[in-house]
């Protein structure tokens, strides 16, 4: 379909406001300058030299990454069964179970985080790297539950009768049928989840001590003290990740796939 | 006994009976059909053959071996789903080899019982291509080929052409006689679609709420409907409200008619006379007359809708290239005594 003149207007101006913010951090990590210029007066690599001094936040970037990687794992491996047993059973609590699962969503990220310090602090296990894990992994479940739940719902049920029939025992059934044909919605969700760890900054900021601090926390106590163009650099490299992960994601199952739904089959 | 033997079969559902002391016999080799409406219980039939649901009481048995109780995956049998339930994400030769694998059936075997019956299903040169890229027709193939390649007892099939267009099941329901007769496997069909059902089966056994009301030959049962509810799913039929008196038909309108010889009902019944029976006559041969009230045309036939002094008949006639009597014309109408059926009224067959 093509769209008329007013809705293409409104399109381009939607992407500029969307890139715009973007389009600036990376042009000002470029600076020669040691403020925060733009357009900038030259090209320089100047804060990406000055990135390899500041080994703090290549210690937060592994540790990011880690934490991401580690509560994604958390957050998919306990959302799948979940998914699975509110996807297609029906039994009382089932409406329930989903509500509980997503409510991490309803509360504001402030006051999670208050309650996850509190918490850990009484389990005394504030400022650990599992602690922080496990955490995380209540923020991204709500995400990795979405798009887990329409792959479950989206796939047909008579395929597991098919396997059964042929032969199959549970165990096998659910590896070779089951997961292989959920595996886009479980993959989205992993990604997803990913992404938002990685990015997370309210909760975090209460619950990590400087062995665990994440790189959104370095860069906000840095911006907090100074304001120099090493926040841009960083942040362009965080960008560069994310979008490689993305385009990975892209070409193994199609973006459209994972997070809009099914498109044709 | 019988290759595959249901004896009253009842499975409930709380307080309803969806399959209600259902019996039915099968031969090995024959192919036999399940037609009923939906939610007449012919699925919920076939998944206790299946092994999916457990009946409430009643037993099956298959080549002399009593099912209860032996779980699904132990059963053996080929099963084709509505929805031909193939694997998304494996080629057409793995969704073949599955069950073949489930089997641990050695490598080069498999190979070779994959291309037989890819090459059954005339498939053999789309073994890699992925269940999304093939037709509906295709698909519905590559399921055959993946419920027959395990050499199972029993096929089932439910629904099996339900998704496809009109064409395409008209060819499908071809093939799949042929195939069914090739691999000489004992089948099972489910459908509600009665002309699937003549098409396809050496015997076709109706359901209606649960209950066996018919068990017959496609031809017999068309021609020889047990009632009313069989008469009229088996095809089309007129339905005459009438009372049997002294060996002839009253009918509620208080129109006498010819009794078939040998009807030995008496009392209130139901004659049933099918369409095509009816013929156009000269007035003076004429057992009724009426009004078309409505003509289709059906390319090879014409459907019309008479009123008449009995109430309103469907007359089909074959389409002869001649002109036949419009909308607001009268006709009169004869048939044979012998080719109306008096049915009992009520449920009792």
């Amino acid at each position: 379909m093509k769209n008329g003149r007013f809705a293409t207007v409104c399109t381009i101006l939607f992407a500029i406001f969307m890139l715009a913010p973007i389009v600036v951090v990376i042009a000002v990590s470029f600076t020669p300058e040691g403020y925060l210029e733009f357009p900038p007066s030259g090209i320089s690599l100047r804060w990406y030299r000055a990135i390899l001094d500041n080994p703090d936040f290549i210690d937060a970037f592994i540790m990011s990454l880690k934490l991401g990687l580690v509560s994604a794992t958390i957050a998919t491996v306990l959302t799948v069964p979940a998914a699975l047993a509110i996807g297609r059973g029906s039994f009382r609590g089932r409406e329930a179970l989903q509500a509980l699962f997503l409510s991490p969503l309803t509360v504001p990220t402030v006051v999670l985080g208050i309650s996850f310090l509190r918490f850990l602090s009484m389990l005394g296990a504030n400022g650990t790297f599992i602690g922080l894990a496990l955490c995380h992994a209540v923020i991204i479940i709500p995400f990795v539950l979405r798009l887990v739940l329409a792959s479950v719902i989206g796939m047909d049920p008579s395929i597991e009768k098919a396997a059964v029939s042929l032969g199959a025992k549970p165990g096998t059934v659910f590896r070779r049928v089951t997961l292989p044909a959920i595996t886009p919605g479980v993959v989205g969700g992993f990604v997803l989840a990913f992404i938002t760890s990685f990015d997370e900054l309210t909760v975090s900021i209460f619950i990590v001590n400087p062995s665990t601090t994440t790189l959104p926390v370095r860069l906000f106590s840095h911006i907090a003290q100074t304001t120099d163009p090493l926040v841009a650099s960083v942040s362009t490299i965080a960008i560069l990740f994310t979008v490689a992960v993305m385009l990975f994601v892209d070409r193994l199952y199609g973006l459209d796939r994972l997070l809009i739904g099914e498109g044709k089959r | 006994m019988a290759y595959l033997e249901l004896d009253s079969l009842t499975k409930a559902f709380g307080h309803t009976l969806a399959v209600d002391h259902f019996s039915l016999n099968v031969e090995r080799g024959e192919f036999v059909s399940l037609l009923g409406p939906s939610g007449c219980g012919k699925t919920t039939t076939l998944q206790m053959i299946a092994g999916f649901e457990e009946p409430t009481s009643g037993t099956i048995h298959l080549n002399g071996r009593d099912l209860s109780g032996v779980p699904a995956r132990e059963r053996g049998l080929g099963i084709v789903f509505q929805t031909y339930a193939l694997f998304p994400h494996m080629t057409v030769s793995e969704n073949v080899s599955f069950g073949l694998e489930m089997r641990s059936i050695r490598r080069r075997e498999r190979k070779a019982r994959i291309a037989r019956a890819l090459d059954l299903v005339h498939l053999s040169p789309f073994a890699s291509r992925y269940p999304r890229q093939l037709s509906g027709g295709q698909r519905q193939r590559v399921a055959l080929a993946r419920a027959l390649v395990i050499e199972p007892e029993l096929l089932l099939l439910d629904e099996p052409l339900s998704n496809l267009d009109a064409k395409l099941r008209e060819e499908m329901q071809l093939e799949l006689r042929r195939i069914q007769q090739e691999a000489g496997v004992t089948t099972l069909l489910v459908t509600h679609d009665q002309n699937e059902a003549m098409a396809l089966s050496d015997r076709i056994a109706v359901m209606q709420a649960g209950h066996l009301v018919q068990e017959a030959a496609p031809f017999e049962a068309y021609e020889n409907p047990s009632n009313v509810f069989a008469s009229t799913f088996l095809g089309k039929s007129n339905s005459i409200e009438c009372r049997i008196e002294n060996g002839a038909i009253v009918t509620t309108a208080g129109v006498r008619l010819d009794c078939p010889a040998g009807a030995a009902h008496t009392g209130a019944a139901l004659a049933a006379l099918r369409p095509e029976r009816i013929s156009f006559v000269d007035p003076g041969e004429a057992i009724l007359s009426g009004t078309v009230t409505e003509r289709v045309f059906l390319g090879d036939q014409w459907l019309f809708k008479i009123d008449t002094p009995i109430g309103e008949l469907l007359v089909t006639r074959r389409n002869a290239g001649r002109s036949e009597p419009d909308t607001g014309s009268t006709v009169h109408l004869a048939w044979q005594a012998e080719h109306l059926r008096i049915l009992a009224t009520g449920d009792a067959a």
